[in-house]
């Protein structure tokens, strides 16, 4: 088979240029310069091809409209540039400039058709120059190939965009007419040459068809019965079904301080009704989400480790991530970034600092290595009896420790029972001058260790604990976390922009 | 001076930095102190009682539903004073309860009667501690099996023998079946009268008619769930004497 003969049978058969050379399985670069590449793959141009195709296939002019031709009998148009013009308003039409993406991602949903004629064009290649065609690999590049090497980079280059895997998503379903009729007569074919598999109700995917509708499986005598070989050129375009554009994840970090003992870190529920009116994670994606998505209630809140509803969260704060699907901004700016941090002070409960979009990656150093950073808080403590210079003494410990601590009784309905070992770095106590009952213990500890417990230790659960130590009970009255060593997000301060 | 100089002078606290969230100063963490602060038991559980021959036990029920399993401050061990513990009560030992996973499973299901432990006292007597509500066993307290002597001097709450978790469906009537803190007091109250009364009648050696209506119902306090339950149980004995009659 020469490439002349494919070429010249191809054009018989009412297959455009682009499919043509697909053909000739011509690869990247190669789809850029038709005539160019007809040229060294030793095929002849013929003229009014030549003259059609001069403006070359991603040039902006508008030719004079011409009278409809029919389409390609393979790709039904998909590479026409009356195509690729609809394409674009339609994209321009939608949503699309609510989006400051940088980058998109094309997922373009094609007719079952498209894969049903490019089965039948391999029957008829088979037929006319014989087993030079390969029964299990197919003779053309792909069209969803295809698609990626030459739809891609047009769009990108006339929406001013660059492709980028994570960037806006615009899934773009296409439909044809014929799609109906042939998908209908698919069902039939696929009765006859699957009989085993029939199910009851027949739901063929384009997987399915991808993997079985091969000559190797199907024969073309049974096709034939069925749907034409060659396929037949149409009179109409692919049209657009839909556009639906799906904005980039984008990541804000920054860090909060809860000054409130009575707000909990997510809404808290207690058999679906709501214990507490408000929490820290709504307060924050009240004052950013808005302006980033549409989809408020799809964000994702994440905190490098949380606190009691009781326990205030000071110094430089806990960090977080607002995980924000379908986003419309992919970043922020200082202003605005203060703005959102100002109408969270608001509440009067939390404060945010250090307000920031991250890049996606980053958004999982809140998690990793949890269990290895220290936290340190600071514990406002009750004795029984007035402290005495033994109880301080034996309560200043410069040097790490360890404890045995079983699961809280408070949580252990929702939680496995587990003895766990924690490492406590320091503890220092000091004594509130006008009242001898009353301790301030600044303590140091592995991440995950139960505060509460480690002072008053819970029955004789946590060993040692603090009533341990002294050989005393000793209570706990309200705790503050003072610092978590997190080096992240960085430090941005958000009010130099004013 | 050095004489007269606080020995503790080195460790008294000092608010130090002035921070400032959403625009208010950050209260030092010493406002909050509350002198009448409840204990954690106080805080966190309602007190219950059990009662089994004669002595009394003590359920903490959190707010969550776990039950720490306890000797009431009335129970006769106490003043006995306490030699051993067992959790090998004969036919099981509950110390070799294991739980997996958050729905404790394998857990040992324990009835109220169902024994979670042997006791003995100085004095020679033993009590087979009840587990006193029906319910999933996810801890013991190993500890007091090697110093059983810590049940006599431990705060309250930290004698526990175990933890149960109970089915959340059960827990109203698991409450409804135990003595509250006040129907506890009120117990106490009647056993002491009577105990004081015993000893008022053994002393005036009163008549014998009131002898007799002692003894008809001995130690019988009128109280809790035990007399209903044996009435039942009267009734049902004579329900079966009379069939066992019939049939012969």
């Amino acid at each position: 088979m020469k490439n002349q003969e494919l070429v010249d049978y191809l054009v018989s058969c009412g297959v455009c240029t682009i499919c043509q050379l697909r053909y000739l399985r011509a690869r990247g670069t190669e789809y850029n310069d038709i005539n160019q590449s007809f040229q060294r793959l030793g095929v002849k141009v013929p003229e009014n091809q030549l003259e059609d195709e001069t403006n070359g296939i991603s040039t902006d002019e508008q030719p004079l409209k011409k009278p409809r031709l029919s389409h390609c009998s393979t790709c039904l148009g998909i590479f026409s540039e009356d195509f690729q013009r609809e394409l674009i308003e339609g994209i321009i039409a939608s949503d699309f400039g609510k989006y400051d993406s940088e980058g998109i991602v094309l997922a373009i949903t094609m007719p079952m058709s498209l894969q049903l004629r490019q089965l039948s064009m391999w029957f008829a290649l088979q037929r006319k120059f014989g087993p030079t065609v390969h029964s299990n690999s197919p003779p053309d590049v792909p069209i969803k190939e295809a698609v990626k090497l030459i739809l891609h980079p047009i769009i990108c280059k006339k929406l001013d965009k660059k492709y980028d895997a994570n960037g806006l998503m615009i899934s773009i379903d296409l439909r044809h007419t014929v799609e109906e009729h042939e998908v209908d007569k698919l069902v039939e074919l696929n009765r006859v040459a699957f009989p085993g598999k029939t199910l009851k109700r027949i739901e063929i995917s384009r997987g399915l068809l991808e993997k079985q509708y091969q000559p190797s499986r199907v024969k073309a005598e049974t096709y034939e019965k069925y749907l034409p070989i060659p396929p037949p050129a149409v009179d109409e375009s692919l049209s657009l079904k839909s556009i639906d554009l799906q904005g980039p994840m984008v990541c804000v970090a920054g860090r909060y301080r809860k000054l409130s003992r009575e707000l909990s870190h997510t809404p808290w529920l207690l058999q679906g009704v709501r214990q507490m009116e408000d929490s820290i994670e709504e307060i924050i994606i009240r004052s950013v989400g808005p302006h980033f998505t549409e989809t408020v209630p799809k964000i994702t809140f994440m905190s490098s480790g949380r606190e009691d509803v009781d326990v205030r969260c000071l110094g430089k704060g806990r960090p977080f991530v607002l995980e924000i699907p379908n986003s419309r901004h992919s970043s922020l700016t200082k202003e605005r970034a203060l703005a959102m941090e100002q109408a969270v002070d608001k509440s009067g409960k939390v404060s945010i600092l250090n307000l920031q979009v991250v890049p996606r990656e980053q958004a999982m150093h809140i998690k990793t290595g949890e269990e290895q950073k220290r936290k340190y808080y600071r514990a406002l403590c009750a004795l029984k009896e007035p402290a005495t210079l033994e109880i301080l003494q034996k309560l200043q410990i410069p040097e790490s420790f360890d404890i045995q601590q079983k699961t809280p009784i408070r949580v252990l309905h929702r939680r496995p029972l587990h003895t766990r070992p924690r490492t406590i770095y320091s503890v220092k106590a000091r004594l509130q001058r006008d009242n001898p009952l009353v301790l301030v213990i600044d303590i140091v500890t592995q991440a995950g260790t139960y505060i509460k417990e480690l002072v008053h230790g819970e029955f004789g659960r946590t060993t040692p604990s603090f009533s341990s130590i002294i050989g005393k009970p000793i209570d706990i009255q309200a705790l503050d976390v003072v610092g978590i060593d997190l080096d992240w997000p960085p430090e941005v301060d958000n009010s130099l922009s004013q | 001076m050095a004489a007269t100089a606080d020995p503790l002078e080195a460790f008294y606290f000092e608010h130090e930095e002035q921070q400032s969230i959403c625009g208010q100063p950050v209260s030092p963490i010493t406002d909050g102190f509350d002198a009448n602060y409840p204990s954690v038991v106080d805080r966190f559980f309602t007190r219950y009682y059990y009662i089994r021959a004669n002595a009394a036990y003590q359920v903490l029920y959190h707010s969550n539903r776990i039950c720490l399993i306890c000797l009431a401050p009335s129970h006769p061990a106490l003043a006995q004073g306490v030699s051993t513990l067992s959790f090998d009560v004969g036919n099981v030992d509950r110390s070799q309860n294991v739980v997996k996973g958050k729905g404790k499973k394998g857990g040992m299901i324990l009835q109220a009667d169902s024994t979670l432990a042997l006791l003995t006292t100085e004095t020679g007597q033993t009590y087979k501690i009840p587990s006193c509500i029906r319910g999933k066993l996810v801890e013991v307290n190993a500890a007091l099996v090697a110093e059983p002597k810590l049940l006599e001097q431990l705060p309250e709450g930290a004698g526990y023998f175990a933890i149960l978790l109970p089915k959340i469906e059960n827990c109203d009537l698991i409450r409804e079946k135990l003595l509250t803190q006040e129907q506890y007091e009120e117990y106490l109250k009647t056993s002491h009268e009577q105990d004081t009364e015993h000893l008022e009648t053994s002393k005036e050696q009163k008549e014998e008619e009131h002898m007799k209506a002692n003894k008809e119902e001995p130690g019988h306090h009128g109280h809790g769930h035990s007399s209903p339950t044996a009435a039942k149980l009267y009734k049902f004995t004579v329900k079966v004497l009379k069939i066992a009659v019939k049939s012969l």
